[in-house]
């Protein structure tokens, strides 16, 4: 079995809705499931959406009410939320990739995650976005080294990076070191520049590459959003056109040519077959992480323990640490 | 810190003739120059030309061998009269000028692939061995080390690049950027529509300008005695570089190119405050690095085969 089905999702959101968002989620896995996809992917922070805020209004500027919505529609993993989504994996019996805004259970910081879910509703992976971008800075926290691990797919290693996380060249080759066949950015970045940089991933660790978007007009924001009319000020419509989400989702292969897409400004699932063996098949090429590596001249160490806010050492595991 | 114009010359090598080729540049160079160009780049390999053949010979058959030893011959010592002229051409000029060569050491027998700068003052201020050639060039050039990774600054910018699929090379590219390079060279032999998604990638990564520049050579443009000419190459329609010089702002945008098919010169105002400003959105070495996650150690010293040491 070398061939692998991928679905990637370009859909809306219920802005700041996450249990109407995820039942859009189960929608659509299903219909990508019926289509005979095998690995299912959502956009980053699909559940419950994009802040939109941090880029229509000057930071902190009486976006109080639209930060409570988003911390209290974030994801707890291992809540109520992720076990839906966890249910729907299984029920489809799909690999299912969702990038949502996730939080610990009494916490209030806001990670940008993508979750990893398992054909038998295991999570199988996390990743917490390390550097969130420019506005982005005042919503969402960072995550630490611990969550950059490969996921074996059975039939493919499946990895990623979110949104311009994707520009950090040793995150990336660290992903790349432990062997990844099926590339996934989700990401909300849009235009050209960003699918020459999904074409040029795939040509450089000669890998398949999914790049997917959520989409949305600005009709779409639910009517009793609050403070509507203000999140989209006419100004910023005018200016900005009334896709909040364009949409520029693609799939692109090992030789850096388009599989299907940028698709924009309309929802749309692409779904395509990725022949695996064309991935060791083009590393005769390039591999960076083999016969076109120095590591005699580079040497990348990467920090994988998980930082919590405290480390508690308590008298018998400073005891077990430091006998004395 | 003001604009400057910068050239990217994309030109037929004539191909094993170093200093036929040398007199190219020299022409050219000047050309650029008169233009207000205060850099000019060339491609890889150019002096006295890319060992194309090492793609269409069986690897060890006599006419890839006769081509190896007239390389040889004709490859480019570095302090001898070939970059002496080079030099003094810079300096005449009042450029720098990036010159992509074949390379030797006067007693080494391995050739490398070689990118020199050229200062206006006449001094090889940088020069950059390719870490790893590629496929069927792995049988005529050897590796360069570490120690040939270096920026230079221009006044106008902080030069520095990485030839051909060195580009694809993530840790290679991080080190330029940890030496704030605004001016990025990426001279090749790389035809594929793909390649310039890939420099527009690289200046959006480390938000530099991009100059990717190619040769462009048919069978036409080859000496008549050159080995295995009538066996090996066509006629004009037989391209060994179509070309594909492209030239790419911090953002990612096209300043100029791609030209294939024709020989030309490219030219750009670039900006390096651009490149600097543009950083605020992003700085892979700065505020969008994770220095606590990834620490990335370059052996940047020379690393002679043998050294030969009196004992102390």
């Amino acid at each position: 079995m070398t061939v692998l089905r991928v679905a990637a999702v370009q859909a809306s959101y219920v802005l700041m809705d996450r249990d109407a968002t995820i039942e859009r989620v189960a929608a659509l896995t299903g219909s990508a499931a019926r289509e005979g996809a095998q690995l299912v992917v959502f956009p980053e922070v699909f559940v419950p959406g994009t802040p939109l805020w941090i880029d229509t209004q000057p930071i902190w500027d009486g976006d109080e009410e639209w930060f409570g919505l988003l911390a209290r529609n974030a994801v707890v993993v291992g809540g109520p939320a992720s076990d839906r989504l966890a249910a729907i994996a299984a029920e489809h019996g799909v690999w299912l990739v969702v990038g949502v805004d996730e939080r610990e259970a009494h916490g209030a910081t806001i990670y940008n995650t993508v979750l990893y879910f398992a054909p038998d509703g295991e999570l199988a992976g996390r990743h917490r976005k390390l550097m969130p971008t420019g506005a982005e800075r005042t919503v969402w926290g960072m995550g630490d080294g611990s969550t950059l691990a490969v996921v074996d797919a059975g039939r493919a290693r499946i990895g990623g990076l979110i949104c311009w996380e994707n520009y950090m060249p040793l995150a990336r080759f660290h992903l790349y070191a432990q062997g990844v066949d099926v590339w996934l950015a989700p990401t909300l970045a849009q235009g050209d520049g960003w699918i020459a940089t999904m074409r040029h991933l795939a040509r450089e660790n000669r890998m398949f590459v999914v790049g997917v978007n959520p989409v949305l007009h600005a009709d779409q924001v639910p009517a009793g959003f609050p403070a509507r009319d203000r999140l989209l000020a006419p100004g910023y419509l005018e200016q900005n056109g009334p896709w909040l989400e364009e949409g520029n989702t693609v799939l692109v292969a090992p030789d850096g040519s388009v599989l299907a897409g940028p698709v924009r400004e309309r929802e749309e699932t692409l779904i395509a077959d990725l022949d695996l063996r064309t991935v060791a098949t083009a590393r005769r090429h390039m591999d960076p992480v083999g016969h076109y590596h120095r590591p005699d001249i580079f040497r990348l160490c990467v920090d994988t323990s998980p930082r919590p806010a405290v480390t508690e050492l308590n008298r018998r595991g400073a005891h077990d640490e430091n006998p004395v | 810190m003001d604009p400057v114009k910068v050239a990217a010359v994309q030109a037929a090598p004539v191909l094993l003739d170093r200093d036929e080729t040398i007199a190219k540049v020299v022409t050219l160079a000047g050309k650029a120059a008169a233009e207000g160009a205060r850099l000019v780049a060339f491609p890889e390999a150019f002096v006295p030309g890319y060992p194309d053949w090492v793609w269409r010979t069986r690897p060890w058959d006599a006419d890839a061998t006769a081509l190896y030893a007239r390389l040889f011959d004709q490859a480019v010592v570095v302090g001898s009269p070939a970059t002496d002229l080079l030099a003094e051409t810079a300096a005449r000029l009042g450029i720098w000028l990036s010159v992509g060569v074949d390379e030797r050491d006067d007693r080494d027998s391995t050739i490398y692939n070689t990118l020199l700068h050229f200062a206006p003052d006449g001094t090889l201020a940088a020069g950059h061995r390719k870490l790893m050639p590629t496929g069927g060039e792995r049988l005529v050039w050897g590796t360069g080390d570490g120690s040939t990774l270096q920026v230079v600054d221009t006044g106008f910018g902080r030069l520095g690049g990485l030839i051909c699929w060195e580009n694809y090379m993530p840790l290679a590219r991080a080190a330029l950027y940890a030496q704030g390079i605004d001016v990025y060279l990426a001279p090749t032999w790389d035809n594929s529509e793909i390649w310039v998604p890939t420099l527009r990638h690289i200046a959006r990564e480390g938000r530099t300008y991009v100059i990717g520049v190619t040769s462009c050579i048919s069978a036409a443009d080859l000496p008549a005695d050159l080995p295995g000419r009538d066996s090996l190459y066509g006629d004009s329609g037989d391209w060994l570089s179509r070309g594909n010089t492209v030239i790419v702002g911090p953002e990612g945008d096209i300043l100029a190119g791609p030209l294939t098919g024709e020989e030309g010169v490219l030219y750009a105002e670039i900006d390096t405050t651009r490149a600097q400003i543009s950083r605020q959105q992003f700085d892979p070495v700065g505020h969008y690095s994770r220095s606590d996650v990834f620490r990335l150690i370059v052996d940047t010293s020379p690393r002679a085969a043998v050294s030969l040491e009196e004992e102390s």
